[in-house]
Parts: structure tokens; C-alpha cells; sequence
């Protein structure tokens, strides 16, 4: 008799452990959305895993339709849109390269996307990595086909020194497909903003210098060398151009001439630097542009020109590689009115800046964006990887 | 942000000429694209006009240096050469980047375009020689609106209004060797 209590009671424990984890699993995944909601590829496959409900981190079927088709997802005021574009295009055409950081200080912040996106971060993580690589396309999107006709026009110059944009284009190939491939559905928002913020707390770092006396010294030196230089020889012709030959081929060391000048590279050094400035820029959606120019200076002392072409060669294969890559690999979406209606706020800003440089001097111009950055890299860094902003944001 | 879609009517009107679905499909998007490339165009020479004058003056300068770097090399001045060329450097940063404002209002009209196709033609794929590798909207109306880029640069050169802007972003929208340009 004892004995059969004893196995009624172990039997009736199991039965309750079971039941209560029944209880609780279903209370703990919920139910889910269950459908994509009319969205494809992988975005619907992912919308469909998300629990449904109004709760942060679910997905309330019937709000209104926001970014992406996606209800409930942030509704982006074209205004809005617009204006931060028209700012982007200003700094653009005035700083240059700090313009593409805020296109993603835009998509992350302004626009309220990033703040969404963190709240699928544990209910549905595959949404929230598509979501990550639709904002970071969109970065992609902006920033690459701005540098499209720039770079285009550099081409068609022709001062191309083939066997570095050979090494270069084919690291750019390389680094701009494997990190949409290698990344695509596997990056988190927070992880993506957090190197977001270290790569800007970077930038800022670089234009600090620029702003302090000894990088201005170095500047100010160049330059008063350059204009003593000019006004001696305007009397003197340029040389015929001869065009690049390659006098040395290996793969350790490649030597060209140039206006009867020897200069040699490291084409694997050139090959490394192509796949690391492409993942960097792919990864980020911004970046590729501006590193190359500094890269090609700092390894070969090429003339301007022919830097100028090898590194719009190498952002564009880059560009077109990565943006190919992201919509066949990772599934991310497009928001295709968003991209558009931030290009006309780039093309005004772009006509603003050039009337307003002259009242503001590019040293004040820089300082303002080195806080700016720094604030945002900040920002970004702690809150991607500690999970709270060091600064109010 | 949907404010276009009001265009609705007129546009699916592009894809109704012939009566067959799969020809009018491709006819409807050429058209499409040659909307987009037109209004790309003119929006470009009026950023172009507003911006002429800066981005003259900042080839020109970066012709200047370009020369005088080219003469340092022949003088194998060293020290000169990279002062020079830092120069050079610096003004084709600002050049670079200040052609953003150009690509952007080439491309803007492709994108409401595609907003559009999105709404209308996202379920259709197209096989591609084999029906297991398929496209959609996106690849159809990149092909067509690169065959309208080229099909309106052979035209451009006899539209009165885009004659004008050529002419112009020959000398002023290009990056000019001066001294180079003479040799050949």
C-alpha cells in the first residue's frame, strides 16, 4: 500500500513538472504573427516567426503600415526625410566624407528604425538581423550611388594605373561580396551599431587632428610649399604625357613609369587593402570613398590623377558589388521611395554648400563635426555594445 | 510617402499599349525608365547650373596642381612633388564629393519608379533561360533604364536644352590636364 502511494505521487509530480513546462512554454514563445503579411523573401519569413500582439517586440497586425510595409514599423515623415537628407548633401559638398555617417545616424536615430529593431532583439532575432541589413543596404544604397558619377567621371580621364586597380578592384570584389554573404541575417542591430560608433569615434579622431596645431602646421606647410612651388614653375611647360608602362612585373613588387618617373608597389599589399577598405565600407555602408585616396597616396605617392581614377575604379566595382550582394544574399529590403526622397534632400544640400562655405571657415566646419562625432561615436558604442548610451541620445 | 501612387493611373497606362501582358510588361517599363532618365537629366542641369561656377573654379585649380606636380616629378623634386600633390589631393576630395549632389539627381526618379513597380509588379518573376533562376521588377527595370541612359546620351547631343549642358560639362563638370590636354 505505501509503496503504491509512493509511485502515485512520483507519477502525479512528473505530471505537473510536464504540464507547468507546457504552461509556460506556450506562455513564453506566444502566439505568432504566422504570416508574412503580404512581405516577401525573407523579411515575410522572419515577420511570420515574431509574436503578435501590441507589446514591444511583437508585431500588432492591425496598426498601420510603416517602413517596409511592416505594421507598426516607424512611419518615416517625407519631411523629416527630406530635410536630414538636405543636411547630409550640405556636408557633402563642405567636409566631404562625414556625410555618409550621418545618412546612418539618419536611418538609426532620426528616422526611429534603430530603437524598433533593438526591440525584436530577443522575441524575434531573425527579424531583427533583417532589419539590420535593410538599414545597412540603405546606408549602402545612399552613400554608393552618390560616389556613382564622381567616380564614373574619373574613369573616363583615363590616368588609370592598371596594375594597381587591378590588385585594388579585385580586393574591392572580393571584401564588398563576402561581407554581405559572410554577415547577411547574422548581425545584430546593437552589434552593428556598436561598430558603427567605434568606426565614427574613428573619423572624429582623424578630423581632431586636422583641427590641432600640428596637423594644421603639417597642412599649412604643404600648402605654402605647394603655392611657392606653383608660382615658379608657371613659366615652365608640362612634360608630354607618356602614359603608364609597366616596366616590372612580380608579385612582390610591380614597377610602372610615369612621366618618365619609376614608381613600384606591393600588389598584395594593394590586393589586402581592396578586401579591407571594401568590408569596412559593406559592412558599415559608408567609409569606401574616402580611406582608398589616403591608402593609394600613402603605399605608391601615385600623381593625384591617377589615384583619382584608380580609386574611383575600385569604389565603384566595390559599390555595385556590394549593393548586388546584399539584395541576392542577405534578403535585406529596400525601401525605395525612402532612398528616393532622401536623394533630392542630397542633390539640394549639395547646392546649398558651395554658397555657404564662405561664411564658415573649414577649420570651425571640422571642429563642429568632431564633436558631432565624437557625440554620436559615443553614443553608438556604449549603446550597442554595454546596452545604455554614455551620453543623452 | 504615398502621395505618387496618385500617378497610378497614368502610369499603368504605359503598360497597356499593345494588349499582350508579357510585351506591354516591357515596353511599359522601357517607358518607365525613360521617364525616370529624362526627369534624372533635367534635374542634374539644374543642380549643374547652380553649382557651375564652384565646380569650374575647383577643376581648374585641380588642373593647376595636377601640372605643377606633373613638372616636380620631371625636376625630381621630392619634397615639392608631395606638397604639391597633398594639394591635389585635398581640392579632388572636394571635387569627389561635391559631384554627390550630381549622382543623387540623376538617380532620385528610379527609385519612386521602382516604389511604384513594387506596389504593382512584386509577385512576378521572370525566368531567366532556366525556370529555376528567376528576376524580378528590380533586374527588368535596371536593364531597361540602362538601355535608356544610352539611348538618350546618343540623343542628347540634338536636344537643344541638354546641347547647352553638355557643352558646358565639357569644359567645367570634367576634370581638366590642361597641359595634357594640348600634348595629345
Amino acid at each position: 500500500m505505501f509503496k503504491k502511494n509512493i509511485i502515485l505521487r512520483v507519477s502525479l509530480l512528473i505530471l505537473i513538472i510536464i504540464l507547468s513546462g507546457l504552461v509556460f512554454g506556450t506562455l513564453a514563445s506566444g502566439a505568432q504573427v504566422g504570416s508574412d503579411l503580404g512581405l516577401s523573401g525573407k523579411l515575410g519569413a522572419a515577420i511570420a516567426k515574431v509574436p503578435a500582439g501590441t507589446a514591444s517586440g511583437q508585431i500588432d497586425i492591425n496598426a498601420p503600415k510603416g517602413f517596409l510595409g511592416i505594421p507598426g514599423a516607424p512611419q518615416i515623415n517625407p519631411i523629416v526625410a527630406f530635410l536630414w537628407a538636405v543636411w547630409v548633401g550640405w556636408i557633402f559638398s563642405t567636409v566631404g566624407a562625414f556625410g555618409g555617417i550621418m545618412a546612418g545616424v539618419g536611418h538609426m536615430t532620426v528616422f526611429g528604425l534603430g530603437d524598433y529593431t533593438k526591440e525584436f532583439k530577443k522575441t524575434g532575432p531573425e527579424f531583427n538581423k533583417i532589419m539590420t541589413d535593410s538599414i545597412r543596404m540603405a546606408n549602402q544604397w545612399l552613400v554608393g550611388l552618390s560616389s556613382g558619377i564622381g567616380s564614373l567621371n574619373y574613369l573616363r580621364s583615363k590616368r588609370l594605373a592598371w596594375p594597381l586597380g587591378l590588385a585594388l578592384g579585385l580586393g574591392s570584389l572580393l571584401g564588398a561580396y563576402f561581407i554581405p554573404l559572410l554577415t547577411g541575417g547574422k548581425i545584430s542591430f546593437s552589434a552593428y551599431q556598436g561598430w558603427f560608433g567605434l568606426a565614427v569615434f574613428v573619423v572624429g579622431g582623424f578630423i581632431l587632428y586636422e583641427t590641432t596645431p600640428r596637423g594644421q602646421a603639417g597642412k599649412k606647410a604643404a600648402k605654402a610649399a605647394a603655392q611657392a612651388f606653383e608660382k615658379s614653375v608657371k613659366e615652365k611647360d608640362a612634360a608630354t604625357d607618356e602614359g603608364i608602362k609597366v616596366t616590372k612585373w612580380g608579385l612582390g613588387r610591380i614597377e610602372f613609369s610615369f612621366f618618365g618617373v619609376e614608381f613600384g608597389f606591393n600588389p598584395i599589399m594593394a590586393f589586402i587593402g581592396g578586401i579591407v577598405i571594401a568590408s569596412i565600407s559593406a559592412f558599415l555602408g559608408v567609409g569606401g570613398g574616402f580611406l582608398y585616396v589616403p591608402y593609394l597616396t600613402s603605399i605608391v605617392g601615385l600623381p593625384m590623377f591617377v589615384v583619382a581614377g584608380t580609386s574611383a575604379l575600385a569604389v565603384l566595382i566595390s559599390m555595385i558589388t556590394s549593393i548586388t550582394s546584399y539584395l541576392t544574399n542577405t534578403g535585406a529590403a529596400v525601401d525605395w521611395a525612402l532612398i528616393g526622397v532622401e536623394l533630392i534632400g542630397i542633390f539640394v544640400g549639395s547646392m546649398i554648400g558651395p554658397r555657404t562655405q564662405k561664411y564658415i571657415p573649414d577649420i570651425w566646419l571640422k571642429r563642429i563635426f568632431v564633436v558631432l562625432a565624437l557625440y554620436v561615436g559615443l553614443g553608438y558604442f556604449s549603446k550597442g555594445f554595454f546596452g545604455t548610451s554614455w551620453v543623452p541620445m | 510617402m504615398d502621395w505618387w501612387i496618385s500617378l497610378d493611373g497614368f502610369l499603368i497606362g504605359l503598360y497597356r499599349i499593345t494588349g499582350w501582358p508579357v510585351p506591354d510588361y516591357f515596353i511599359g517599363t522601357f517607358l518607365l525608365a525613360v521617364i525616370t532618365v529624362i526627369i534624372g537629366e533635367v534635374t542634374t542641369s539644374l543642380v549643374y547650373r547652380a553649382n557651375r561656377g564652384y565646380f569650374k573654379r575647383l577643376n581648374s585649380r585641380l588642373g593647376e596642381l595636377h601640372d605643377a606636380s606633373m613638372v616636380a616629378l620631371r625636376l625630381k623634386d621630392k619634397t615639392n612633388y608631395r606638397a604639391v600633390n597633398r594639394e591635389a589631393n585635398d581640392t579632388f576630395g572636394q571635387v569627389f564629393f561635391g559631384m554627390f549632389g550630381l549622382s543623387a539627381s540623376y538617380m532620385w526618379p528610379a527609385f519612386f519608379a521602382l516604389a511604384w513597380m513594387e506596389t504593382r509588379f512584386a509577385g512576378i518573376r521572370f525566368p531567366i533561360f532556366i525556370k529555376s533562376v528567376t528576376a524580378g521588377y528590380f533586374l527588368s527595370f535596371l536593364i531597361t533604364y540602362v538601355l535608356a541612359r544610352i539611348a538618350f546620351s546618343m540623343l542628347k547631343p540634338h536636344l537643344p536644352y541638354f546641347k547647352n549642358i553638355m557643352d558646358h560639362q565639357e569644359t567645367g563638370g570634367q576634370p581638366t590636364i590642361p597641359a595634357l590636354e594640348e600634348a595629345r
